[in-house]
């Protein structure tokens, strides 16, 4: 152990899990014989992934509820580069979680065979950033990680080889680039605005206080914001979203609707923890703007899809927009609420791509009575609709939207209430469009209505497994939310 | 223990019934309800004889607690529920809508039935909040899947409009119920009568008006109702009995219980105006039913009229008028249980139930539907010795002689606007039966209405006799509801 900084590799694991498994992976590669068909790639990485997920979560469940904290400097200064709460803990369980969900989506799809074993890297490689980033605290390695955690989806996207998957992944690359030119630019006027390379709350106190770094802590803030505004979908950042989305194969888009928004929430968490509390909360006020507009403008496009992918890419849009609603209320019952939201969105949405696998329908019209067809495709997905709608059974996504709300109701903000109120009308009608075709009894005139029958589902093992899993946590989050909750504070 | 089965065991088999069960033939599928509906009923009585409760912590963070109990209120509107669905399961033997498997509407039937009855007995302000919400999909299924097979847009329409403007309103519900909440720092109901009043009066006025803006669409109250006529007219026949026996009860209970409880002085602000909104309810409900063409609507905008009355009570703010708004609660669910399982009957005979298309006198053809609906009719119309008076003379009264912190004259004037809407039904309920009663001299080409038999005569049967004994015997709820009545007055 070296004298100059500490380090408890035990906390690292679930950044080292995946970073050190993107390298294996490659080697086994390298060393294995040509003939062997390169199939044990994606489990290994699954498995690298839950181990990674549960070394986050021993600071989730934790008696102390201290955060897990490494790469410390020694005293008297005693900074560390590495520190996660309950919160971030659960947040990087989940980014590991969505991650191996993707992956074995990904496992099921058309690929080329060849391709497996750089899949499996790329998602290993994005989810050690997405998990670093939640808890990094200085400038540099914020940067990276967030950085690691994107770059790997754009290969990802360009590895499908056809001509639109090539535009989806320039769009993202480019979007990509212009949120990193963003990151950086705020990254640096923090810097100059706090003289701290770190995201530190004395360090925002103190800018706040003197007037003249003041407007450079605001516009760093601001900056901020917009840069990951790119990568939660944020509007007016969220074109990329849909194209994207659409032309990815599913478990690609999986990767980015969850653990790429549970890591760039856990980026913008570290941010807004640092102004906690300094009275410089004001300068978050971007984010006012930008939830509401998330909030509205992603339901009201979601209404009129009929793209499945493309319904839950403005889903996504629209449901960045709740998690953005509670922090800017800048405490850390508001930090907690937008972990707690993003967490059931994340679990309803690897649910809904699972089943939108499953099925393997591009309209919504070809969703009509799935819940007869396949009923665990459907009834999982109907669930799943309900979650991401906020109504009971899935009482779930109601209890988020509850604790999602409750910190804007405390703080008065009325116009974000009453767009909120208008939001879960529009989110209702966005899903239950959809749940009523998976409900609805098969077309009269269907000319052949049961050839979907005869035609059993494929095996889809690792899809059928997510479906299940993802199911069981929804059940069980339903009926007592505390589980879930509970893990963040 | 007994509220825990109470609730548990009709979502239990509900959930089951609509997902592992769905292909249940409808034979064991009606046993399987029958049994459900039957130990609910059971577990009710055995509930409002010992009252016994439970609470546990569900969601610490928020301070929320999984708390289920009973009181004078809750206790006949628990029975009500819980009896309405007894009915409901021998009704399935009569009429079994298509749609889909008979399991699958069982199911929700139950479902919905486990919700209102946990919406009844919730003790904290958040956990009636999701129960309240807990029986939007089910209901949401019954209209759009089971409702009337003739039209597919409508029943869509109806279905999506029923749980859109539902939403609205339990959205600015939850919104109110956060402002109390925070402000308070409790969601206990039990503690929040006490804490409420010592609010600031801005505070309690906005968590008032907001609960209040929000119940007043599940109620209906008058601006707000347009939801109700289709979802009630498209809703298969179990379906419409639920919408107006037990989910429009949700919507006063829920008033009684928040913002009347919890913040009387705010309510008394806001109830000139929630007056004023019922009488135009019973006004316009009057109104549309002298015109309506269709009687399983006109039987709709009833409600929307019987409603009128209960808002006029609770806004009268007086014991009198609370308890004139529980009694006419209890009242309208039966009376339109009766009417709506008549009609349905109606409409399984005739295929529609269009007032202009000239039938044969129900007296002659089927002297049994005919007495029923004469009798439904007249407890609707308001005829002492039925249901249906009491809580309209209470009501009427208790606005004459309001609460003393009331604007008396204008409560004298919504008084007397009430009274001329109950002679508007008079009217109405007259031309029903003369249509329908008296009728055409019975055509020898046309087949005569065949009379009620079996289950369905049972199924009549109880609920005209429980709009008499409710008619004769007053007390029978007024005195359950008497003592959390006067404790709530005397909260004030």
């Amino acid at each position: 152990m070296s004298p100059l900084v500490s380090i408890d590799w035990l906390v690292l694991t679930p950044a080292l899990a995946p970073a050190v498994g993107a390298v294996l992976v490659l080697l086994v590669d390298a060393l294995l014989p040509r003939g062997v068909p390169p199939r044990w790639a994606p489990p290994l990485g699954a498995l690298l992934l839950v181990v990674g997920a549960a070394t986050a979560l021993r600071g989730s469940v934790g008696a102390t509820g201290a955060p897990l904290r490494t790469l410390c400097l020694p005293a008297p200064d005693g900074a560390c580069l590495w520190t996660a709460g309950p919160t971030e803990s659960t947040l990087q369980a989940g980014v590991l979680l969505a991650a191996a969900a993707a992956l074995a989506l990904l496992h099921d799809a058309e690929t080329a065979s060849r391709d497996r074993v750089v899949t499996t890297m790329l998602v290993l490689s994005a989810s050690a950033g997405g998990v670093a980033v939640a808890a990094a605290r200085d400038l540099g390695a914020w940067l990276v990680a967030l950085e690691l955690a994107t770059v790997p989806v754009v290969a990802l996207l360009a590895l499908r080889g056809t001509r639109r998957s090539g535009h989806g992944a320039l769009t993202l690359l480019v979007t990509s680039l212009a949120s990193f030119a963003l990151l950086v630019l705020g990254a640096a006027l923090w810097s100059t605005a706090t003289g701290d390379a770190a995201f530190l709350a004395e360090g925002a106190q103190g800018a706040w206080a003197d007037e003249t770094t003041r407007p450079v802590l605001v516009l760093a803030v601001a900056v901020l914001v917009a840069g990951i505004g790119f990568k939660l979908s944020l509007v007016p950042f969220h074109a990329w979203t849909p194209q994207a989305y659409s032309t990815a194969d599913l478990g690609t888009a999986t990767f980015l609707a969850t653990a790429s928004k549970l890591a760039a929430l856990g980026a913008l968490v570290v941010v807004v923890r640092a102004l906690v509390g300094t009275g410089a909360e004001g300068v978050l006020l971007p984010l006012a703007v930008v939830a509401p507009a998330s909030m509205l403008l992603g339901n009201v496009v979601a209404l009129r899809q009929d793209d499945p992918t493309r319904l839950l890419a403005w889903s996504t849009v629209a449901q960045a927009g709740w998690v953005a609603l509670p922090l800017v209320v800048v405490t850390e019952e508001g930090i907690r609420a937008s972990a707690a939201y993003v967490l059931v969105y994340a679990t309803a949405t690897v649910v809904a791509f699972a089943a939108v696998t499953r099925a393997g329908s591009a309209t919504l019209d070809g969703f009509r009575g799935l819940v007869r067809r396949d009923p665990l495709a459907g009834g999982a997905l109907a669930l799943a609709l309900l979650v991401l709608a906020g109504l009971p059974p899935g009482v779930v996504g109601l209890v988020a939207k509850v604790v999602a709300l409750r910190p804007v109701v405390d703080e008065r903000l009325w116009g974000l209430v009453a767009v909120a109120v208008v939001a879960v009308v529009l989110g209702i009608a966005v899903y239950l469009r959809w749940l009523a075709l998976l409900v609805a009894r098969p077309q009269p005139d269907d000319a052949t209505p049961d050839a979907s029958q005869d035609v059993p589902p494929a095996p889809m093992r690792p899809t059928r497994s997510v479906l299940v899993l993802g199911t069981l946590v929804l059940v069980v989050t339903s009926a007592l939310p505390h589980a879930l909750l509970g893990l963040l504070a | 223990m007994v509220v825990s089965l109470l609730l548990g065991v009709p979502a239990a088999v509900g959930l089951w019934l609509v997902t592992g069960g769905r292909m249940l033939p409808a034979r064991a599928a009606r046993a399987v309800t029958a049994a459900a509906t039957g130990s609910a009923l059971v577990l009710a009585v055995v509930l409002a004889v010992m009252r016994t409760g439970v609470d546990r912590p569900w969601l610490p963070d928020l301070g929320v607690r999984w708390s289920f109990g009973v009181d004078g209120i809750s206790v006949p509107l628990v029975l009500l529920t819980a009896s309405v669905g007894v009915l409901l399961a021998a009704h399935a033997w009569v009429d079994l809508p298509q749609g889909g498997t008979p399991a699958t509407f069982l199911g929700c039937l139950l479902l919905v039935e486990a919700g209102a009855l946990a919406t009844f007995t919730a003790r904290d302000a958040v956990l009636f909040f999701v129960a309240f919400e807990l029986v939007l999909v089910p209901m949401w299924v019954l209209v759009s899947r089971y409702g009337d097979p003739r039209d597919a847009r409508a029943r869509a329409d109806a279905a999506h409009r029923f749980v859109l403007y539902t939403a609205v309103g339990s959205t600015l519900m939850l919104v109110g119920i956060l402002v109390l909440v925070g402000a308070a720092g409790t969601s206990d109901l039990g503690e929040l009568v006490a804490v409420g009043s010592t609010l600031p009066a801005g505070t309690q006025l906005l968590a008032a008006a907001l609960m209040t803006a929000g119940l007043a669409v599940k109620v209906p109250v008058f601006p707000v109702h347009t939801w109700l006529p289709p979802a009630h007219t498209i809703a298969p026949t179990a379906g419409s009995v639920l919408l107006a026996a037990v989910l429009l009860k949700m919507g006063t209970y829920g008033l009684v219980r928040l913002p009347v409880a919890t913040l009387p002085d705010a309510f008394a602000r806001l109830s000139p105006l929630l007056a004023v909104l019922g009488v135009v309810g019973i006004v316009w409900g009057g109104l549309v039913c002298l015109v309506e063409r269709d009687l399983k609507r006109l039987i709709a905008y009833s409600s929307v009229g019987h409603m009128g009355f209960v808002v006029l009570a609770l806004a009268a703010g007086s014991e009198t008028g609370l308890q004139a708004a529980l009694f006419a609660n209890i009242a309208h669910g039966v009376v339109s249980a009766l009417l709506f399982v008549l009609v349905g009957g109606l409409k399984q005979r005739w295929g529609s139930v269009d007032l202009t298309v000239p039938r044969p006198a129900l007296r002659e053809t089927s002297p049994r539907l005919g007495f029923v609906l004469v009798l439904g009719l007249a407890a609707t119309l308001g005829l002492p010795g039925l249901a249906g008076f009491w809580g309209e003379f209470l009501a009427v009264y208790a606005a004459v002689d309001p609460a003393a912190d009331r604007p008396r004259a204008l409560f004298v004037g919504c008084a007397v606007a009430a009274a001329a809407g109950a002679a508007l039904a008079a009217a109405y309920a007259l031309r029903v039966a003369r249509v329908v009663w008296v009728g055409d001299r019975p055509d020898p080409d046309v087949t005569p209405t065949p009379d009620t038999v079996g289950i369905e005569r049972v199924v009549l049967g109880a609920l005209a006799a429980s709009v008499v004994v409710l008619g004769v015997l007053p007390m029978t709820v007024l005195s359950v509801t008497a003592d959390t009545v006067a404790r709530l007055g005397g909260a004030r």
